[in-house]
């Protein structure tokens, strides 16, 4: 079974790779807000960012031709939207071009973040940084079981598929919800005995870990290198 | 659905996110009360079969597929707070994942996917489930919830948008409420089906907490629904002005005035 593990690239050694996660949390949520409320007007600013982009992803070493795969995820969104306009008649170059410069730009950084740090670094700096850790404890049992519970429901897929062809679409559809009913009963019957296995093991709530995080000097230029780059661009289109 | 970052200003996003903080913090303290540390694998694996469940694919008419949203069918099952905080997992993990909806935009999807939907569509599930004894009425308030679910939480997407000025009201309100009163039926369809499977197989699964009664709890949750819906009077204000806006581009600005 194929699936799209989102750390794939997490254990390329690169100088993003290597920063601490809380650092590379910090800096790409700033990198997202400051695209997002840059003013729709300035183009200038939305190159400069797309060349700042570029820089990172340079320096990251992930494979661009994934970056660009995974990114087209807000072409759906741009186009609807864009429709929307023109059926109003209000749609202009410069609306439609913020718009598609901002997301995606979003997501290339949001994706930079995620692929290049481990699932669970990524779940313990969210945790530091003072994230409801309840919110974070039951993403990473998600992120434990989603494989699991894909798994077989991929079997039970190829299991109808090759028994039942054909036939009206109702058919289809009620074979489909009888399918995912079942794999709820299964997955929370699961789930008991998960919980149970744990409560065997000592289990109170908490999910503790050994490797601590530990800030270097790297990971303060880096914060500070791209603060003062957004500055500047800040600065080179207000100044315009 | 999933909005994007970058299709919203701060001044929709940033409220949005404290609206659904609130609210989920709220919904946290809530299922923990009942469920204790039990609830953090029961949420986990739950949260897991959702997020497999939405990337199964079934085909709607005209060649198109839609997928499942599950909110209801947690919302039965799990009751509402408890269905709100998988919600809001699922919707973290499909962020973070898949960029399938923005950082910046993930309170907005929070609102419109985790509360208003799945809360709304539980609280019409109940009514009919009291009104109607029996699995029947369980099973057409599931089928009238999970429409609606699906109904609410695009009509709440197209006022953040258009509070936003990305897309006009008068356009993005009846577009998205139109495609999705369509792709709800299947939603229904399918939740319909779920639950009376679950009905005869293990109905001891059923949230139960609910089934009594109307009092003074009613009156409680009606009274939240109807705050949320203060809070976001100001951005029904801006919509006059979407209108005005697109009467005057369409050039009849002086009839609407």
């Amino acid at each position: 079974m194929r699936h799209s593990y989102i750390d794939q690239y997490s254990g390329l050694d690169s100088i993003v790779a290597r920063l601490d996660p809380r650092i590379k949390i910090i800096t790409f949520l700033s990198l997202i807000i400051f695209t997002v409320v840059t003013p729709a007007s300035s183009r200038q600013e939305f190159c400069l960012q797309g060349l700042l982009a570029f820089a990172i992803l340079s320096v990251s070493r992930m494979p661009a031709s994934f970056i660009f795969k995974k990114s087209l995820v807000v072409i759906p969104f741009v186009v609807a939207v864009s429709i929307f306009n023109l059926i109003a008649g209000r749609q202009t170059i410069g609306a439609f071009s913020a718009i598609f410069a901002k997301s995606v730009l979003s997501v290339v950084y949001l994706i930079l973040l995620v692929a290049t740090t481990r699932f669970p670094d990524l779940m313990k700096a969210f945790e530091r940084l003072k994230c409801p850790r309840l919110i974070i404890t039951i993403l990473s049992f998600m992120y434990r079981y989603v494989f699991v519970i894909e798994d077989e429901l991929m079997t039970m897929q190829v299991a109808k598929e090759s028994r039942s062809f054909g036939g009206p679409a109702l058919f289809h559809v009620k074979v489909f919800s009888n399918i995912l009913a079942s794999l709820f009963i299964r997955s929370y019957e699961h789930a008991e005995e998960v919980y149970l296995a744990m409560c065997a093991r000592g289990f109170d709530g908490n999910i503790r870990t050994l490797s601590e995080f530990k800030l270097r000097a790297a990971d303060g230029v880096f914060l500070f290198a791209v603060s003062l780059i957004m500055l500047f661009i800040r600065v080179a289109g207000a100044i315009r | 659905m999933h909005i994007p970052d970058g299709f919203l200003t701060t001044n929709t996003w940033l409220p949005a996110w404290v609206v659904s903080a609130g609210g989920i913090g709220y919904c946290v303290r809530r299922t923990s009360r009942l469920l204790k540390e039990r609830m953090i694998p029961l949420m986990g694996v739950m949260a897991a079969f959702i997020f497999a469940a939405q990337m199964l694919n079934f085909p709607v008419m005209g060649g198109t597929s839609g997928h499942l949203i599950g909110a209801v069918f947690a919302a039965i099952l799990l009751g509402p707070y408890a269905a709100a905080v998988v919600m809001t997992v699922v919707l973290i993990a499909q962020c973070l994942i898949f960029q399938d909806g923005g950082l910046t935009a993930l309170g907005a999807n929070v609102l419109n996917m985790a509360i208003l939907g799945p809360a709304c569509g539980y609280f019409i599930y109940n009514i009919i489930r009291r009104t109607i004894k029996g699995n029947a009425g369980m099973i057409a308030g599931a089928a009238l919830a999970s429409w609606a679910s699906v109904v609410i939480a695009a009509s709440t997407c197209a006022l953040e948008l258009s509070a936003s000025g990305t897309s006009p009201f008068p356009v993005v309100f009846p577009a998205m409420v139109f495609i999705h009163a369509a792709i709800g039926i299947g939603e229904a369809v399918i939740t319909c089906v779920m639950v009376s499977l679950v009905l005869k197989v293990r109905p001891d699964l059923i949230y139960q907490k609910d089934a009594r009664p109307f009092g003074r709890r009613d009156l409680v949750f009606g009274l939240a629904i109807a705050a949320i819906l203060f809070l976001l009077a100001p951005f029904a204000s801006k919509f006059p002005d979407g209108l005005e806006r697109a009467a005057k581009d369409l050039g009849f600005a002086a009839e609407v005035k």
